[in-house]
């Protein structure tokens, strides 16, 4: 069934829209290695988006397994990014107002161990709210962290924000090191282009294994968990409470922990870009973030673990790749008989409410055509060994169960 | 000093409650929570703004304002309705979603406002063309420094109020609309044209959203960002007064825009200030001063508490 030993058999067996998201991956593919070879895109500045890309994968894993899963509509996604990236600031930067000069490693469990505290003091509240007072509260909560980290100077630095943090493997026996000490490399992939692989690259391929492993790790748990009779309680609360209830269930406790989950991968995000990023400032709270992971999560289909990762890398093309229209004045398209001139620079003066712009339009016209996302759940669901043989026929059984078709 | 913050608190609150009567409404009839609503309130002011600068100081001046203003200001109120009805009619209207996909919904309508205004005006302040004014004078010997415009807001805010009031009591559209806010099946089941009443909720809620960014403007400055900014604490109004009702809506206007201004005279409470001299084992330098830069954080903590102590508000029926 592996996509390598029976191509034929794995294309067979998608669904249409899983074809197409595999054929969008490998066109998008292609150009990213284009860009790369012809040089038009930086390998340094590539991995740095692969770098983001994870870190919105792991803010929708997050998301997911608080709305996906168990149907809390949180809106604070942002105070949490915000929170595990200060935490491991705050411990580790030189411009710390507080402590500084701690090992990063010590600066992730600090931060989880906050974002874990503040999860409980936010959720205790407001996780027996209804789903929508939930959503109000939550993007609440999230501004009075926003205004607490804005303000109290004396532990936060203000709107300064935190300079100096240094980088992840910090103090590592060999990882710390190690850009340095590679060679510098130069790759002529094609007559004319030249790449240049030095420190700065090498720096930037640890990040990408340090946010790899990250998703990894987070995918890996999420995935089990969702499988387990404990994704199945948080499933059936987010269909029916309840019956969750009647069966017996402290639906609130469970709610609480997919909850704290949630915040704890959407922490560990933080982290990562603290120490990828070098700098935070309270704009890392922006609420804006929390509705580029929202749209991440509606996008891959909520409950959907690869959908979400799926998402992820979707917002990053958004937000990145609008960031070449600003480069954009205008061409000229010559037919030889009459010169069409194209005026582009009203786009590329409007880059950011552009994107936005973007945004919006995918929320309001994938909840209106497709609310339950491009790659909603299906095959997700159980374990694959459950199933004993594949069923003969594709409309029924789980397998049978097309894009569309299932209620998550 | 007090009777100054009282003041200003009454002149937010009049802005306030221009937002919460329109999300309340929407909220009891079109059922979900509008996230869209503040940009409304953008879309209004903006169209305000492009209005007043065509006019101008049109006519006679009233509580220092130009008739100018007040044609704007009609202006404002329509331009926002008429947005909001046709994105009722090309999004929500047979979207046939819950009430949850609705609200996600609306926030992507409602980055749509912003991004479409921030392409028009750029993302910089504005603020009307009308001469900053000073202070009443015959106030300021009592402390309190009003200015003719702000009474102009107040007067204002009362007479849309009071017209809402009087439709919903005593005409027949207000006595559908109160009976689809109780129940809308009974409703549609005793012959009132279901649809046809939340168009005019659609229309009256969104045209007090317009009215209210105009005066928010006029208050503040305009910004794109400028009614997302107030959403939330309209949504703590709305929360405060107890979803659904009209009339809580305005009572919680009212409650979260003093508070909202009155929080200068918590930066005196003794007990935050000094609570290290107070309590063991902290050090006497310890204590929280709640300054004005967490006035928006007190509103949102009130409006969680209700939330969990009497989640109708303190208007809505008891559960």
């Amino acid at each position: 069934m592996g996509a390598l030993s029976d191509p034929k058999g794995y294309w067979a067996d998608l669904t249409r829209a899983e074809r197409g998201v595999v054929g969008f991956i490998v066109g998008f593919a292609v150009l990213l290695l284009a860009g790369l070879l012809t040089g038009a895109l930086s390998p340094t500045y590539f991995l740095f988006l692969v770098g983001i890309a994870g870190m919105y994968a792991l803010l929708s894993f997050g998301l997911n397994s608080q709305w996906g899963f168990s149907g809390l509509i949180n809106f604070s996604v942002a105070a949490f990014f915000g929170i595990g990236a200060y935490g491991t600031a705050l411990m580790s930067a030189d411009s710390s107002p507080i402590a500084g000069g701690v090992l990063p490693i010590v600066g992730l469990f600090v931060a989880l161990a906050v974002a874990a505290v503040i999860a409980l003091a936010i959720g205790i509240p407001t996780l027996r709210l209804r789903a929508d007072y939930l959503a109000i509260a939550s993007l609440g909560l999230a501004e009075v962290v926003r205004l607490v980290v804005l303000n109290e100077r004396q532990i936060t630095n203000g709107s300064a924000g935190v300079r100096g943090i240094p980088p992840f493997f910090e103090g590592w026996p060999v990882l710390a090191t190690l850009p340095q000490q590679l060679p510098g490399l130069v790759i002529r992939p094609l007559p004319g282009t030249e790449l240049v692989l030095e420190t700065p690259f090498w720096g930037a391929l640890l990040n990408v294994a340090i946010v790899v492993a990250f998703v990894g790790i987070s995918y890996g748990i999420l995935r089990r968990a969702h499988r387990s009779p404990w994704g199945r309680v948080l499933r059936t609360i987010r269909a029916d409470e309840d019956l969750a209830r009647a069966l017996g269930k402290n639906t609130y406790a469970f709610k609480m922990q997919s909850f704290v989950l949630g915040s704890l991968i959407m922490a560990l995000a933080g982290v990562f870009y603290a120490h990828l990023n070098l700098f935070v400032s309270p704009g890392d709270l922006d609420p804006v973030t929390t509705f580029y992971v929202w749209v991440a999560v509606i996008l891959g289909g909520s409950g959907s673990n690869r959908g979400a990762l799926f998402g992820g890398v979707v917002i990053v093309t958004i937000r990145e790749g609008t960031r070449f229209l600003s480069g954009l004045s205008g061409f000229v398209l010559d037919l030889g008989v009459v010169a069409l001139q194209f005026d582009l620079s009203f786009i590329s003066s409007n880059v950011a409410p552009l994107r936005f712009l973007l945004i919006g339009v995918l929320i309001v016209v994938l909840m209106r055509y497709r609310p339950q996302g491009i790659l909603p759940p299906q095959r997700e669901l159980i374990w694959p060994s459950v199933v004993d043989d594949p069923p003969s026929k594709l409309d029924s059984g789980v397998r049978g169960v097309k894009a569309g078709e299932s209620d998550e | 000093m007090v009777l100054d913050l009282l003041a200003s608190g009454l002149v937010f609150s009049s802005i306030i409650v221009l937002g919460s009567i329109g999300l309340s409404l929407i909220y009891s009839i079109a059922n979900f929570a509008n996230f869209a609503h503040g940009d409304t309130m953008t879309v209004g002011a903006y169209a305000a703004f492009v209005t007043f600068g065509a006019v101008g100081g049109l006519g006679f001046g009233i509580l220092g304002l130009p008739l100018g203003f007040f044609v704007a200001l009609v202006v404002g109120i329509v331009a926002a309705a008429v947005v909001a009805v046709v994105t009722e009619k090309v999004v929500y209207d047979g979207m046939n979603a819950s009430s949850i996909q609705l609200l996600i919904t609306s926030i992507g309508i409602a980055f749509i406002y912003r991004a479409i205004i921030q392409m028009s005006f750029g993302a910089d302040f504005t603020r009307f063309d009308v001469q900053t004014q000073r202070p009443i004078e015959a106030l300021l010997p009592y402390g309190v420094r009003v200015t003719q415009h702000d009474v102009a807001i107040v007067v204002s805010a009362v007479v849309l109020v009071g017209s809402l009031h009087t439709l919903l009591q005593y005409t027949d559209l207000g006595r559908k609309m109160r009976a689809m806010a109780d129940n809308p099946d009974l409703a549609r089941v005793s012959g009132i044209r279901t649809d046809r009443v939340k168009l005019w909720t659609w229309i009256i809620g969104a045209g007090l959203a317009g009215s209210g960014g105009v005066f928010l403007g006029l208050y503040n400055q305009l910004s794109p960002r400028m009614g997302f900014n107030l959403l939330l604490l309209i949504f703590a109004a709305v929360i405060l007064g107890g979803i659904g009702s009209v009339y809580g809506a305005m009572l919680g206007g009212l409650l979260i825009g003093v508070i909202n201004q009155l929080t200068p005279v918590l930066s005196d409470i003794r007990f935050l200030t000094e609570m290290g001299t107070m309590l063991p084992l902290v050090p006497d330098s310890f204590g929280i001063v709640i300054g004005i830069e967490y006035a928006n954080a007190i509103a949102f903590v009130i409006m969680v508490a209700v939330l969990l102590v009497r989640p109708n508000g303190i208007a809505g029926e008891a559960v």
